[in-house]
């Protein structure tokens, strides 16, 4: 996957409580990337069905609202869009569960969240995703 | 009402409500352009939340016709309850007379963001410029 050196990398922040969303995508913002937020899973899917935007990373709430879970939204974007990094976020139960029915080792982060640990998550999924 | 005294040009806050979420997007994306400071909300009642919870908003954006239990002209009068000078923007495609009322001003649908930044700029004296690429349609 190959990022742009000049534009600022795009993350969906999508979660279904307001100010969690609004708090981390400031806090994302203020570290220099460009940052969307979706409230739903039907919005996550219109703004890459729209395709404006040029994402590379998508946060999600394990309980995100919408037409589909967060579950099937992470196997949507898995089939749509494989280009772009999916990071599951819940509790330990949640997270356990996340990776039951995805079947893989994928990242999960825990809420509430820590700012700190999202950046420094998203820092090396970025890492990784350019070698 | 004008800017803070002693804050920098953009240190305002706008909460932008509204539900089609490639609006909401584009509509902040050009407001932070202009410096800024944008807080999101996808219906009345996550604007009334946001409220709740302290965070500051100079201005509030909001569309009329949203999910949930509370639609724009609710939130402009709850807004305008709990702060009666904080500057209220409504966006419709058509809003009776008595509801626009509420608003210190009604923008119609669809519109271009000059008209938008136009009206902020009246309400909270920011001064405004519009980048070519932003001059589509809403």
């Amino acid at each position: 996957m190959a990022y742009s050196t000049t534009q600022p990398v795009s993350i969906i922040i999508a979660d279904s409580e307001v100010i969690i969303r609004n708090v981390l995508s400031d806090y994302l913002r203020q570290c220099g990337y460009k940052v969307i937020n979706a409230a739903s899973s039907d919005e996550v899917v219109e703004i890459l069905v729209d395709g404006t935007a040029s994402i590379s990373v998508i946060l999600s709430d394990s309980d995100l609202g919408g037409s589909m879970t967060a579950f099937s939204l992470r196997f949507w974007v898995r089939e749509k869009r494989p280009d772009i990094e999916f990071v599951l976020a819940g509790n330990v139960d949640v997270a356990a569960k996340v990776a039951g029915e995805l079947c893989d080792a994928g990242p999960h982060l825990k809420r509430p969240y820590d700012p700190q640990l999202v950046l420094a998550h998203i820092k090396q999924l970025l890492a990784t995703a350019r070698k | 009402m004008q800017g803070r005294t002693g804050e920098s040009m953009g240190s305002q806050i706008i909460l932008v409500v509204e539900d089609e979420v490639l609006i909401r997007m584009l509509v902040a994306e050009i407001l932070r352009d202009k410096g800024y400071q944008v807080v999101e909300a996808a219906c009345g009642d996550e604007g009334v939340a946001i409220l709740l919870s302290g965070q500051v908003v100079d201005l509030i954006i909001t569309d009329v016709r949203m999910p949930g239990q509370i639609d724009g002209v609710a939130l402009a009068t709850y807004s305008k309850t709990a702060n009666p000078v904080r500057p209220v923007v409504i966006m419709s495609t058509h809003l009776p007379a008595t509801d626009a009322a509420i608003a210190d001003e009604f923008i119609s649908k669809p519109y271009v963001p000059s008209m938008l930044l136009r009206a902020i700029d009246k309400l909270i004296g920011q001064p405004w410029h519009i980048p070519p690429r932003n001059q589509s349609v809403l």
